[in-house]
């Protein structure tokens, strides 16, 4: 494992109180691989991947839990030495990441300098070297971010994310932006750079059919919490926990017989003061009263092979087939609104 | 280019419709008839020369064109008063105004950059909360009583400046670039900068604030964490370098909207410029020199406009270097 | 200047003017600089409506002592606390019945600016085309001149009265808000509940006046604080310069008194500090309220 997140809490500070976006989730990447952190938006999985990077919001604090990179326990102080040399990060959007003022080759020649300790001779080579690696013409490094166009200004962004060799990338929605052509060229090159420099990556996205294209292994986060994780093909095609058959069943394009597109009913728990048992409970077609009170957490640093937090877990094939049954989901959704 | 030529056919169209302002302001105003031009203070043959320059016995819309030739020309007709050139009388002001100003501003926003991006940087502390209300009063209070009270603290109090005026009777000076150069202009000239100064620091230190208090969000900012640089180079290189933009464009702003309100700081101070100039114009009423120091004032602020512009493109690459794809 | 980014006004359904109002209302509880403005309003315009109550002595009388010579320069005392001009009137009173013209310049001249701006903005945003083209180039004008000589040349010709100077300030103002509300109303045009409404087909000015207009007014609002605060500078300023209207003792009048009668050299502190200290005040409230409402009502400046 080369990144290990045990029982990791953030909470923000807000005038209604705590909003614990994270709450005690836990999941591990194995090296070299690619782990898909997925989930809809506000569930925490961007909170999670830059509470690693060490750039909360200002009112947002680790409240608890612990992230261990290559067997070492890592806090604020560590992390620091860490950044961009073992850990890098692509955003979602280049354009906003990018420093208008200056060019994208002064950018990269930045870090390559100030943090990877280059002369500016060797800067500026390994720069062309890295728009070569991302299938940039090395003559656009004298560009302006603004000057790039939106799939450019991407890869961009993984060249600034490679400059210094990183072991792990966190990529956090790096194709949302784009449109479909785009995004598989993208998706494409980060699983080729992937096998070619070893890399390991965490993907997050709140699109089950990217993880199903590009990762190796799955974490499913609902509302601060991860739910299920393990292996795509195990997890998607044998999904343990009612959310991810619900989200599985909203991204028709992954089933090969063709099912029509059943959204889960109800809206994600207020996470300033989210319900005592099973986040999911109030949007479960299979909820116990026993869900209500207490909830299955995924524990020993999610290092499972297939893991889910459900307490019908035993009973998971056949709630898979009810759930294959949109009714079962209409049932879920009036429910919720009563 | 395009962009430039833009921005300086938009400047000058302003100028224009400010000239036209004035044109028919100074004609069909009540009391200030035609006849008005020409002044009993002048003598039948300059009154002769006034009516036939400026064509006051033609219709309204040639003389308006007439005007308009003589300002390209620089011909402001003859001050009723001096009885000489409006136009040498406005260039021999102009200098001290353009000194006041000039180094008003630059002490004002030197400090104020550097003030502003402190406190942004000091945000939710104590010295924020009286800083902010403070630099605000500042920005609130009127500048000539500024001047009225550094004038009674600093000057007759404490005898540290001169209490008015350039210079210093009964000195006699080569030529004007040496009075401008000498220890007395310069120690008349210090009181009326303070206070100018102090008025105007106002501005660029809140915008400068505000800005950074913004950049800092910004996610460039905070890539600039993940990727573990410095804080001081986080905030000097990366927040303060985008923060500073619309202050250097309100600098050139600044030149020009100071000019106009200079009429209060040189009248406090008896400084000689242009704004007192205009006040002593239009207080005995002779319009050729009135007309004169506020179509400068008009011109320096247009001109202050389109520096401005052209500044901004420069400094934002957003804009001087257009879009590839 | 570059423009400030536009802000971004909350969506709201049902009776739009009423919700506006009511948070307007609202407002100065949640936020203790605009409570603080607000208290300053209010406290002015209690002086102003009982100044003959607070100063019972006519400003402009001239006084005796009970020698029967003039009192002329008395330092502060209790009989009068800020002691007397040159020419032995009452500085206390003056600056009593100076709030009377001060806040008479600054909201007049608030009101103009906040309709025309108000008006011209709605208009130019909704309608475009030529007429906003038409009107937008008029404000550009308006800007370009410059203010204070404007209003010097306006007013020394005009004549110098309290109308003309609240007609040269409202003139050179009205542009600055109708510029950021029609960048507004562009906005809210778009906005889907507009959009409805035109798909239930109202007319324009309905739409414009049921649905928009209430979603402008923290705007008009704010424009019209500032417009206050700079009424009141621009009418001192004048009057300091010797244009403005002789017949009534505003703060800008005492101001002009005092540097013109040797104030400063005397060291009378007690005659030209106050006037300006009120000044201060007036103008600050102004910032304080529109300060306030920028933060409720343009969220993305919130927080900062």
């Amino acid at each position: 494992m080369i990144l290990e997140i045990d029982g990791l809490k953030i909470h923000y500070s807000t005038r209604a109180g705590a909003v614990r976006a994270v709450d005690g989730a836990s999941f591990a990447v194995p090296e070299g691989r690619i782990v898909g952190l997925v989930g809809e938006s506000g569930c925490g999985k961007t909170t999670a991947v830059r509470a690693i990077m060490g750039v909360l919001a200002e009112n947002g604090r680790r409240a608890g839990g612990r992230v261990v990179f290559k067997g070492q326990a890592i806090d604020e102080a560590t992390t620091r030495k860490l950044l961009w040399r073992e850990i890098a990060y692509v955003p979602q959007s280049a354009m906003s990441s990018l420093d208008p003022v200056y060019t994208v080759g002064a950018q990269l020649v930045e870090v390559l300098t100030k943090r990877g300790n280059a002369s500016r001779s060797a800067a500026r080579a390994r720069a062309a070297e890295l728009f070569d690696l991302v299938g940039l013409s090395e003559s656009r490094l004298a560009d302006y971010p603004h000057q790039f166009s939106g799939g450019m200004r991407q890869r961009a962004a993984i060249a600034m994310a490679l400059a210094l060799k990183p072991s792990l990338l966190l990529a956090d929605e790096p194709v949302t932006a784009l449109d479909v052509i785009v995004q598989r060229q993208i998706l494409d090159m980060l699983r080729t750079l992937q096998q070619r420099l070893k890399l390991s990556m965490v993907l997050v996205t709140h699109d089950i059919s990217v993880v199903a294209y590009l990762c190796d292994d799955v974490v499913v986060m609902y509302a601060g919490q991860v739910i299920e994780s393990g292996p795509v093909r195990e997890v998607l095609a044998r999904p343990r926990h009612p959310y991810t058959m619900g989200l599985r069943n909203a991204f028709p394009d992954l089933m090969s017989d063709a099912l029509e597109l059943v959204p889960i009913g109800g809206s994600p728990p207020d996470l300033s003061d989210p319900p005592p048992g099973c986040r999911f409970a109030p949007r479960c077609p299979f909820v116990l009263a026993a869900c209500t009170t207490s909830a299955a957490l995924i524990a020993d640093g999610g290092k499972q092979a297939h893991a889910s937090a459900c307490l019908r877990d035993d009973e998971a094939h056949s709630l898979r087939k009810a759930a294959m049954d949109p009714a079962t989901w209409q049932r879920s959704s009036n429910f919720a609104m009563s | 280019m395009k962009l430039v030529l833009e921005r300086f056919t938009h400047n000058a169209l302003a100028l224009l419709a400010v000239t036209t302002i004035l044109f028919f302001m100074f004609r069909l105003m009540p009391g200030t008839p035609l006849a008005a031009f020409i002044n009993e203070n002048l003598n039948a043959d300059q009154q002769q020369a006034m009516l036939e320059q400026f064509g006051l016995d033609r219709p309204m819309w040639q003389q308006y064109f007439i005007y308009l030739g003589n300002l390209v020309q620089g011909e402001f007709g003859l001050s009723f008063f001096q009885r000489r050139p409006v136009l040498d009388i406005l260039l021999e002001v102009l200098p001290n105004s353009l000194i006041l100003t000039l180094a008003s501003l630059i002490i004002a926003y030197i400090f104020g950059v550097l003030a502003g991006a402190w406190l942004a940087w000091k945000r939710g502390s104590w010295i924020e909360r009286v800083a902010v209300p403070a630099v605000l009063a500042t920005r609130a209070a009127p500048e000539f009583w500024i001047g009225m009270v550094l004038l009674a603290l600093l000057s007759f109090n404490a005898g540290w400046f001169p209490s008015g005026g350039a210079s210093s009777p009964g000195l006699a000076y080569t030529n004007n670039w040496q009075r401008i150069a000498s220890w007395d202009y310069l120690h008349h000239l210090a009181l009326p900068v303070l206070t100018l100064a102090l008025y105007l620091q106002g501005l660029p230190l809140l915008l400068m604030r505000s800005n950074m208090l913004e950049v800092m969000h910004e996610e460039f900012v905070t890539m600039a964490r993940m990727k573990g640089f410095s804080e001081w180079r986080i905030v000097i290189n990366h927040a303060a370098r985008n923060a500073l933009l619309p202050v250097v464009t309100a600098f050139a702003l600044g030149v020009g909207l100071s000019m106009g309100g200079n009429v209060v700081i040189e009248t406090v101070f008896s400084w000689p410029g242009i704004g007192r100039l205009l006040v002593q114009a239009v207080s005995v009423h002779d319009y050729p020199l009135a007309q004169g120091a506020f179509l400068m004032i008009a011109l320096v602020l247009a001109l202050m406009n389109f520096v401005a512009d052209l500044l901004y493109m420069v400094l934002d690459p957003r804009v001087s270097h257009g879009r590839k794809g | 200047m570059a423009e400030r980014a536009e802000p971004v006004l909350p969506v709201r359904t049902g009776w739009p003017l009423l919700a506006v109002l009511r948070r307007m209302a609202a407002m100065p509880l949640r936020d203790p600089f605009a409570f603080t403005g607000l208290l300053i309003y209010v406290l002015f315009v209690l002086v102003a409506l009982f100044a003959d109550q607070l100063a019972p002595t006519d400003p402009l009388e001239i006084l005796f002592t009970k020698a029967g010579k003039l009192a002329a320069n008395v330092p502060p005392s209790l009989d009068f606390p800020l002691g007397t001009t040159n020419l032995g009137r009452d500085i206390y009173a003056q600056l009593v019945h100076g709030t009377r013209s001060a806040l008479a310049v600054g909201l007049s001249a608030a009101i103009i600016v906040a309709i025309v701006g108000t008006v011209v903005g709605l208009v130019a945003g909704y309608f475009g085309g030529m007429v906003d083209a038409v009107l937008m180039r008029i404000a550009d004008m308006a800007l370009s001149l410059p203010f204070l000589p404007f209003v010097i040349v306006l007013t020394g010709f005009l004549g110098a009265s309290t109308s003309n100077i609240v007609l040269a300030v409202a003139l050179l103002l009205w542009p600055n808000s109708a510029r950021v509300i029609r960048s507004q109303v562009l906005t809210l045009r778009e906005r889907a509940y507009v959009e409805a409404a035109r798909v239930t087909g109202a007319s324009s000015w309905r739409i414009l006046f049921v649905h928009i207009a209430p979603n402008i007014l923290p705007l008009s609002f704010v424009y019209a604080a500032i417009a206050i605060g700079w009424a009141i500078i621009t009418e001192a300023s004048v009057s300091f310069l010797g244009f403005g209207d002789s017949e009534s003792v505003s703060w800008g009048y005492m101001l002009q008194d005092a540097f013109s009668s040797q104030a400063l050299s005397r060291g009378q502190y007690a005659w030209f500090v106050p006037p300006g200290v009120c000044i201060i005040l007036v103008v600050v409230a102004g910032f304080f309220i529109s300060r306030g409402y920028e933060e409720v009502f343009m969220p993305r400046l919130r927080g900062r």
